[in-house]
């Protein structure tokens, strides 16, 4: 087989794994559950406007709409993001296994290797579209339902339009970002496993349990090496000038989990006998 | 045995990460071969190096001694007093700017917040996100920015004016900060008397730019307090930085005239100041136990604890005594000499 060959299978291996992601009901259902996340907080607001404090950036939607977006992510990027990350990283191997078609990838013919990448990327466009669909509805319900302004920065400068896109942007990146590790946990944890639910309960566990070891002050010296350590770190992108530290250590420490989880995925699952 | 073989990256990624934690620290260790200075060049240096311009990122951590207070919910706006006790015991990461003339400006970068203090000619303005709140107050010629954070170089000056037959005053070098190499200048009061046992002042070896600060107690090598450049550019900062103005639907306070020098205890009238050097206590007359209100009384009650003649902060470098009969003494002295001079 030669080499353009092979990329061109693996391109629509691809295709055909992120088309059956995306034509799940199951991934319609979080893309939906996420997105109600906005729109609850935009109702919320609306109806009982300055009651009390709450998360980073509620007092300001009453008076500018597009904060909900910013909301909805400070809400999501704890509970709501990790869980569907969950699922889907969780799925990515067992999922397959438990179904039985697994044996059928490996037929088809590709090589382990291959499965593995393209089910970890699977997970990746997921991780984009999760934040994606939060923000996106944040700013169309913000829209809809408060006034609009420019935008104050946590800093106190104002930006248009245009800053605000690009803002939105880098946040949606952030985010994303701040999901691989986990995304490449999922993907170990699924290799483990033909029972997707343990695959995907373990993730979500993992999650939690990094958050509340983050949290704890005597572990100090743990925590720049928790993959949920830089999570809140998008703030960074709302200061002026912006500032860089954050992502570049984020950066780093995914690029660390994806390399070990996935240098570990791959040791299971080309050693593993695939009888499902 | 061919199984095993599959696991080699994961091994190969472990120790990669691994030599990655240790080499790294080691490499920014290495020896600079600076020629030896004597302290009065050092200072010199700094004199020097005042209106050097810069952008940079600073990390301040206390280990003070104090309970640990709870750092989300604090806020409280730019001004109010509990703030200032959080920036002083919690550790903090702030941006700081300046373009080597008139503009400064530093950023506490919080989570999902952010504090500013900027400084564009005799204009100030503070900015505290969590509240929305902004102040605005117009120096008198010649004066100094009231930052909520100071800058390494604000702080070794104060620290420099101390420098008298009190203090000792030697030059270390070898040591690296924020990547540069750096002259330590290291102040040990020749009193027992104090709390403090060191201030180090670490002075860029090029620029003279101070670029951390650090106070040992006595008795303690830790470091009670830190100031510190973790990274630092000296490239001129971009002129709209140090522009601001507030943002629609914030409150915008105007603070009269003065306010840098009210708070400054000098300014004060009726300031009983017993002591000299590292010895010194500053008595105010200032009824802090009768004026404060419910949430800095909570506040108090936590941080400080009874004694005879009121209540008492006690820190590893400052003891507060605030007495029953409204006056505050103030020194970097055990409680017993606060005790005596309230006497």
């Amino acid at each position: 087989m030669s080499q353009v060959e092979t990329r061109a299978r693996t391109l629509a291996f691809l295709g055909s794994e992120i088309a059956v992601l995306f034509r799940r009901r199951r991934t319609w259902a979080m893309l939906a559950a996420l997105a109600l996340v906005p729109v609850l907080i935009a109702i919320a607001v609306k109806l009982r406007p300055g009651a009390g404090r709450g998360p980073a950036f509620l007092a300001a939607i009453s008076e500018n709409g597009l904060f909900v977006a910013f909301t909805a992510l400070t809400v999501s990027v704890p509970i709501f993001l990790p869980l569907t990350i969950g699922v889907v990283a969780g799925d990515t191997i067992a999922g397959e296994a438990s179904l039985g078609t697994l044996r059928y990838l490996l037929v088809a013919p590709a090589s382990r290797v291959r499965v593995l990448l393209v089910k970890y990327a699977g997970a990746a466009v997921f991780a984009v579209a999760a934040p994606l669909t939060v923000m996106i509805t944040g700013l169309a319900v913000g829209a809809a339902l408060f006034p609009i302004r420019p935008v104050t920065l946590l800093s106190g400068d104002t930006i248009d339009a245009g800053g605000l896109a690009v803002r939105a942007a880098l946040l949606v990146a952030y985010v994303a970002l701040s999901l691989l590790g986990l995304s490449a946990i999922g993907l170990f944890l699924s290799t483990l496993t033909t029972v997707p639910v343990g695959a995907m309960a373990a993730t979500i566990v993992l999650a939690a349990a990094s958050q509340i070891l983050d949290s704890l002050p005597q572990l100090d010296w743990l925590h720049p090496w928790l993959f949920s350590h830089y999570w809140f770190g998008f703030g960074d992108f709302l200061r002026d000038p912006i500032v860089w530290d954050s992502f570049q250590d984020n950066a780093l420490l995914q690029l660390g989990y994806v390399a070990l989880f996935g240098a570990a995925a791959y040791g299971r699952f080309a050693t593993k006998d695939i009888l499902s | 045995m061919r199984n095993a073989l599959h696991w080699l990256p994961t091994a190969g990624v472990a120790v990669l990460v691994a030599a990655g934690a240790v080499a790294v620290p080691a490499i920014a260790g290495s020896d600079s071969g600076l020629p030896d200075r004597a302290p009065g060049e050092i200072l010199e240096l700094i004199a020097g190096g005042s209106d050097t311009a810069f952008s940079g990122t600073i990390d301040q951590s206390s280990e003070l001694g104090l309970p640990e207070l709870p750092t989300s919910g604090v806020g409280g706006g730019v001004r109010s007093s509990s703030s200032i006790v959080e920036l002083l015991t919690a550790s903090h990461t702030a941006r700081v700017y300046s373009d080597g003339a008139g503009g400064q400006r530093v950023q506490v970068l919080d989570r999902l917040a952010e504090r500013d203090v900027i400084r564009n000619g005799s204009d100030v303005w503070l900015y505290d996100s969590q509240e929305n709140e902004a102040a605005h107050l117009t120096l008198p010629a010649h004066d100094r920015a009231p930052g909520s954070v100071p800058t390494p170089a604000e702080l070794a000056q104060s620290f420099l004016d101390r420098i008298d037959s009190s203090t000792e005053v030697t030059v270390d070098s070898g040591d690296r900060v924020a990547g540069r190499d750096v002259y330590d200048l290291v102040l040990t009061p020749r009193s027992a008397e104090t709390l403090i046992g060191d201030v180090t002042v670490s002075v860029d070896a090029e620029t003279g730019l101070p670029l951390k600060v650090s106070v040992d107690p006595q008795g303690q090598e830790q470091d009670a307090f830190t100031l510190a450049f973790t990274d630092i550019d000296f490239g001129v900062p971009a002129p709209d930085v140090f522009a601001f103005t507030p943002p629609e639907g914030a409150t915008v306070e105007e603070i009269g005239g003065g306010f840098g020098r009210s708070h400054y205890a000098y300014g004060m009238p009726d300031v009983v100041v017993t002591g000299s050097g590292w010895d010194t206590v500053v008595e105010l007359p200032a009824d802090v136990l009768g004026a404060a209100d419910y949430e800095q009384r909570t506040l108090l009650e936590q941080l400080t604890t009874a004694v005879p003649e009121g209540r008492a902060l006690q820190t590893t470098l400052v003891t507060v005594l605030l007495t029953s009969d409204g006056r505050a003494l103030a020194g970097a002295v055990p409680l017993e000499a606060l005790q005596a001079a309230a006497r």
